[in-house]
């Protein structure tokens, strides 16, 4: 039992410290105290993560799993909130919605998301996914007077529903078949047995279920408009987070029951023609945006995409090659997403026009969002191109070269929206007045876009933790330290 | 066909028609009352299923609190029937229709597959499975974790409603 | 000294992040000549310090014994995919140190010279800073050991290239279908990515195939190949090349290039990049060995763009203009070499054209300044009395490059007509001598044009000679353009010339070809015969017709005989060139740029304007949506699972 709650202790810690944030916040009422205790309990989380990085085992009854797996989600998690709680302010004080209780529920929703990953047992898979959405609803809909907020969180509390309905009915299936909710006993149960037609159609639904989260398509169409209804950086927080999170659930479902899923054909069509359909329509369907805000609501689907390319791999090569994209994806999106939330709020800047000549009054601004645009296209030597690289070359090894070349073909069609942006800072000149805002966001941005940098320049270190990290979710069975 | 057979087929059929009604029916709390039968039956069926503590939360927390709740503030806000939604006959509609079909007629032949259950081997009979104190005592060793991690999902509920709902809610002074 | 040859490369790349610090705090303010001075001299010292490097390794290669013949140098792993491991590793033989040699010697002194050309330019540090990034990319594609570093250097200079030639963005440019600076730097990132992609397939084949990517294995598996791979391979790569060093069909780009600043040109679009095409196919010469097909293929195309593009330069206007189509020439005087076989020739010529090119277009950006940014040869005249360390060098250069005895494009140019011919194909060998003979005529043209005659520039101008950074560098290139030869003599002289000796310590291959010693006299005469001949018959027209224009006692006859030359030239270059450079090229670039590449671009926007109305904003459609996506899941999992 103590080790339980070792194990946990950051997942604990996390659930103890949205408590305090409320208590706080009822206490004080000051939003910006609240934040900074946010940002405070997401650097403690994150740093009982890495702390508690090698210990692995099951905990609570078989209820979850850490391993390194879970510990570098947390991680990432952690990172995307705090990164989103930092550039929130000035957004929310423009909007007039400066609210402390923003900050509780998306610390809430990290919890969820670190349930999520965490999960053994389909009981908490589907309370993180709960836990996880159910803030994010709120989070789209806190702009309470903007008739676009409101439908946004409107869209996306009923699809939302509509999914979370779907994978309950494919754990109820699965439970049927198995008569098993941890997912290891289910791994055993349809090893030994063989896995039967009723297993099967609940384990699509409970794909169905996270499709619908990592907005892959025909799952997708929520996404363009609840970011663009949704303070922009909660829907950098969805984009990246909730994304995130979705991929881990998804890569904790398929690691239990990989041995079944490596052998089936079907499934691997199943995936390979979502993932080439999500990098089809997110490309193209952003080419034709001029509101940024959407143009990265369609990247974000292409994104899942390419991370799709991986499960569809099927290998812990592509896995870890998941894990190190959610990575430098939370990093690169969220700049993007900040960049766009600090000049948005001041003009209402949402086309990529409005950019021209960035550059002549905010170079350093400019350079950091060329990098993450330049990222986001996967041009080389930056972040994004390692982990498209890794997922694809995973595609490759696992005999799925016509997946990686439509993923190459789709990525150089998004090459031309983003560089679109970056034409426009650099090569054109300023329109109207200069675009104002405080110098130290700058800064904190470049620090975004140095760390995109060196990701790409040197992944060496982080690709070994992700592929380490994975060993633990690839053997169902293990248990203890 | 036994007694329990029998019911069985009384309350899903039940089921059918209350869910049928509650999408069907133009007014609202026409609708809700629906759904209230609707839960009325699934509780039913729980207690044939010997799962009576389920059955009984079943119809207290579903058929009495959140009902009655619902049927509260569609009274108070006054609900119209919901005239200005009413659709012809679309293609869309139709589609739905045909999606909803094959869905229908894919799980039913799924069922009709009639894959084994797996039963678990207990100690324990299905009636003492279906007691307070067995599910009692299951929620606070075996299911602890998700049971205490629940309360963090409906402190989020709470804190999310009033941050939507609330009247006259301000920004706290800006620092 | 080896061991140091990361730090050649980080030197480029501090001087771009230190410039690109410059730049964004606004270090200079407008026109500040001493923190100007600074910011260049501390480009170019990060440029003179790989220069110093690639000479230390130089010696340190002579010195080695014949059985180790390159370094290879690990600076540090990459990343790991899957089988592959891409590493930052450098490798030094002959032929990169070479390269190396050229890129940061020619690099050096073109940045010495931008520190006089940039004066009062606004952008002064962006400039730098991107001129350094150039290099660092540079080095890498000559320095990589594997062809997933080597093509991170390609797309860097592409991408350098792209910012340097829309480095004035705001100006007006006229071209086809070009409108502003912008429109052409579009230009010039589209039509290479043809090339790019044909580059990522034959990489992608090779990897396929023995699972690496690094030079070393690739050129000693060359067994594991079959026939039709091997063709494709080389296909793909040559068509990558034609995109990157401007061949037909994607060579329309250069000549719009000439947007960019006028050493961006001499560095980028000229001496550099444009080359890699070539040493990269000198890089892997034993697979083209391996691949006749492609290898014809090469010399033909090469041949077709060396007289096409000289024959336009003929009647071009504009200064940048003749060098930009004749650099198109040049490269494909190169690849004509290296398809029949001759890769030292084209290697050679490759180094020659370096020196006399990078010369040329310096001294016709010190012209453009002193002129204030005026371009066309018609407005010029008479700047050799005016600028006579310009007006020499340039001469120097355009001799050079006409093949006039004994300069440095002489040899070059003399031994790669030589190996064509001795290769067999005569028919390639007089399309290199009548483009020979247009060479010289355009050179002596574009000379006499601009620094003989009667001054034809506006009365408000008064240009002088430029200052000492600009003449410094343009003297050191036509110094080497007169000299540079020595390296590679022809083989009636010297039997084996350093040139040779030097680049076959690498692993570069070629056809063996052995020529009498006659007919190698023979066809040395005919080349300087040529050389000599374009050139004075450029001079007759362009000089006299000024004097016999200028003063009516003129010899009568004279002039006739001049107009009717005059005609006969119109009708056999002019018109046709007009024809094609008007007509046919426009129809060419419009089918390529608005066809082809557009209208993929367009097709995609409309396919995506149409995919708006499956998103209506409707919620129940999404759920539609959902739904149909669950039933195809679930009744394809149902149809193919047991």
């Amino acid at each position: 039992m103590p080790n339980d709650y070792l194990l946990s202790l950051p997942i604990l810690a996390a659930a103890g410290w949205s408590v305090l944030l409320i208590i706080l916040e009822a206490m004080l009422s000051r939003a910006a105290l609240t934040r900074v205790f946010a940002m405070l309990g997401f650097a403690l989380v994150g740093g009982l993560s890495v702390i508690g990085f090698p210990l692995q085992g099951l905990a609570f009854s078989e209820m979850l799993r850490i391993g390194g797996f879970q510990h570098f989600a947390n991680i990432i998690f952690c990172l995307s909130g705090l990164l989103v709680v930092a550039l929130s302010e000035k957004y929310l004080d423009d909007e007039n919605v400066h609210y402390g209780e923003y900050y509780i529920v998306a610390f809430i929703s990290v919890v969820g998301m670190m349930l999520l990953a965490a999960a053994a047992n389909m009981a908490i898979l589907f309370i993180g996914l709960e836990m996880m959405s159910i803030a994010l609803y709120v989070l789209a809909g806190l702009m309470r007077r903007d008739v676009r907020s409101n439908e946004a969180a409107m869209k996306y509390f009923l699809l939302g529903a509509f999914a979370s309905g779907l994978l309950l009915y494919g754990i109820s299936l699965i439970y049927g078949a198995t008569g098993e909710l941890a997912l290891h006993k289910i791994a055993i149960a349809i090893q030994t047995g063989s896995a039967s037609m009723l297993f099967w159609i609940g384990f699509g639904l409970l794909i169905t279920g996270f499709l619908f989260k990592i907005s892959a398509v025909p799952f997708h169409q929520w996404t363009p408009d609840v970011y663009d209804g949704s303070p922009t950086p909660a829907a950098a927080f969805m984009s990246t987070g909730a994304k995130a999170a979705a991929f881990s659930a998804l890569i904790v479902v398929v690691t239990n029951f990989s041995t079944l899923l490596q052998n089936s054909p079907t499934w691997s069509l199943v995936i390979s023609s979502i993932a080439l359909a999500t990098m089809v329509v997110g490309n193209i369907a952003a080419l034709a945006q001029e509101n940024l805000k959407r143009m990265l609501a369609y990247s974000s689907v292409a994104h899942a995409g390419y991370m799709l390319v991986g499960i569809a791999a099927a290998t812990p090569d592509g896995y870890s090659g998941i894990m190190f994209y959610t990575l430098v994806y939370t990093l690169m999106n969220i700049g993007a997403f900040g960049v766009v939330a600090l000049l948005e709020s001041k003009e209402n800047l949402l086309l990529a026009s409005d950019y021209a000549g960035l550059f002549k009054h905010r170079p350093m601004l400019a350079g950091a969002m060329a990098v993450f645009m330049l990222s986001l296209a996967g041009v080389p030597p930056l972040g994004g191109f390692i982990g498209k690289y890794k997922v694809f070359a995973a595609a490759v090894d696992a005999k799925l070269t016509w997946l990686a070349l439509a993923g190459v073909l789709a990525s150089a069609v998004s090459a031309y929206y983003y560089l679109r942006v970056v034409y426009f800072m650099f090569m054109r000149d300023p329109v109207g007045e200069a675009i104002s805002a405080p110098a130290t966001s700058s800064l904190a941005f470049a620090l975004i876009a140095v760390a995109v940098v060196l990701l790409g320049v040197f992944p060496t270190e982080i690709l070994r933790i992700t592929d380490a990290a994975l060993k633990f979710a690839q053997l169902p069975t293990q248990t203890g330290f | 066909m036994d007694v329990s057979g029998i019911l069985f087929v009384f309350l899903g059929a039940q089921i059918i028609v209350a869910t049928v009604g509650t999408v069907w029916s133009r007014n609202p709390v026409t609708s809700a009352l629906f759904l209230v039968l609707n839960f009325f039956a699934l509780g039913g069926l729980y207690l044939l299923l010997e799962a009576q503590f389920i059955a009984v939360v079943q119809v207290i927390v579903y058929a009495g609190a959140i009902m009655v709740l619902f049927l509260f503030t569609i009274m108070l806000l006054n609900l119209d029937n919901e005239r200005a939604l009413a659709e012809k006959f679309d293609l869309r509609k139709g589609f739905a229709v045909l999606l909803g079909g094959v869905l229908l007629v894919e799980l039913l032949y799924i069922i009709g597959l009639k894959t084994p259950i797996p039963i678990k081997q207990t100690a324990l009979t299905t009636v003492q499975l279906g007691e307070a104190k067995y599910i009692g005592r299951e929620l606070l060793t075996n299911f602890l974790f998700p049971f205490e991690i629940v309360s963090i999902l409906l402190l989020l509920a709470v804190v999310g409603a009033i941050v939507l709902a609330k009247k006259n809610f301000t920004t706290s002074p800006k620092s | 000294m080896h061991e140091s040859i990361f730090l050649a490369v980080l030197f480029p790349l501090v001087g771009f992040l230190l410039n690109a610090l410059f730049s964004s705090m606004k270090f200079i303010k407008s026109g500040e000549s001493g923190k100007e001075f600074f910011v260049g001299a501390f480009s170019t010292l990060m440029i003179v310090l790989p220069f110093v490097i690639a000479v230390g390794v130089f010696f340190e290669l002579q010195s080695l014994p014949a059985s180790e013949q390159k370094f290879v140098v690990n600076v540090y792993e990459w990343f790991k995919a899957g089988a592959m491991t891409v590493g930052v590793s450098y490798q030094l033989d002959s032929l990169s140190v070479l390269m190396m040699l050229v890129v940061t010697g020619v690099g050096s002194l073109i940045h010495l010279y931008s520190i006089g050309y940039m004066h009062g330019d606004e952008g002064f540090a962006r400039f730098f800073s991107y001129l350094n990034l150039f290099i660092f990319a540079m080095l890498n594609l000559v320095l990589a050991d594997n062809m997933a570093l080597m093509f991170l250097g390609w797309e860097g200079v592409g991408l350098c290239s792209y910012f340097l030639i829309g480095f004035w963005y705001d100006r007006k440019f006229e071209g086809v279908g070009i409108e502003t600076t912008t429109d052409a730097a579009n230009k010039a990132f589209m039509l290479n990515r043809v090339g790019d992609f044909a580059m990522l397939g034959a990489m992608f084949l090779i990897f396929q195939k023995i699972g690496s990517l690094t030079f070393e294995s690739i050129l000693s598996q060359l067994s594991a190949f079959d026939q039709t791979h091997l063709f494709w391979m080389a296909l793909l790569v040559f068509i990558g090349c034609t995109g990157k060093s401007a061949q037909i069909p994607l060579f329309t780009w250069l000549p719009d290039a000439m947007a960019g600043p006028t050493p961006v040109s001499a560095l980028i679009h000229a001496a550099t990049m444009v080359t890699s095409g070539i040493y990269l196919i000198a890089r892997l010469s034993p697979l083209f060995m391996l691949a006749p097909d492609v290898m014809n293929l090469v010399a033909i195309i090469g041949a077709a763009t060396a007289i096409i593009a000289a024959s336009i330069a003929v009647v071009q206007n504009d200064i940048k203009k003749i060098l930009a189509y004749s650099t198109v020439s040049q490269l494909g005087y190169m690849f004509l070499a290296l398809g029949v076989g001759a890769t030292t020739a084209a290697m050679f010529h490759l180094v020659t054209h370096a020196f006399f090119k990078a010369c040329l277009f310096l001294g016709s950006g010190s012209v453009i300044h002193a002129l204030h940014e005026e371009q066309d040869v018609r407005q010029m005249g008479g700047l050799q009395k005016v600028m006579p360390s310009t007006g020499t060098t340039f001469l120097i250069g355009a001799i050079a490059l006409s093949g006039f005895p004994l300069t440095a494009g002489f040899f070059s140019k003399d031994e790669l007509l030589a190996k064509t011919f001795a290769s067999g194909n005569v028919a390639l060998y007089a399309v290199g001598i009548v483009t020979a003979a247009l060479t010289a005529f355009y050179s002596m043209r574009a000379y006499a044009l601009t620094f003989l005659g009667d001054a034809r520039w506006a009365h408000d101008k008064h240009p002088h000679e430029s200052g000492a950074t600009m003449t410094i560098p343009l003297w050191i290139l036509a110094a080497l353009s007169l000299i540079g030869g020595v390296i590679g003599l022809p083989a009636v002289i010297q039997e084996h010339n350093w040139i040779h000796g030097w680049l076959s310590r690498s692993q570069i291959v070629e056809k063996e070809m052995t020529m009498a010693h006659s007919t190698e006299w023979i066809l040395l005469a005919l080349s300087s015969a040529v050389a000599i001949g374009g050139l004075g018959f450029a001079y007759s027209i362009y000089t006299k017709k000024q004097t016999a224009a200028a003063s009516q006692n003129g010899f009568y006859n004279l002039l006739l005989n001049k107009y009717y030359i005059d005609e006969l030239y119109n009708a056999l270059f002019v018109k046709p060139m007009r024809f094609v450079s008007e007509k046919i090229l426009p129809t060419l670039d419009a089918a390529l740029i608005n066809g082809v590449l557009n209208g993929v671009g367009t097709s995609f926007i409309s396919i995506a304007r149409s995919l708006k109305i499956w998103q209506s904003g409707v919620a129940q459609n999404y759920a539609l949506a959902i739904i149909a996506g669950l039933v195809a899941i679930l009744s394809y999992l149902m149809l193919k699972q047991p």
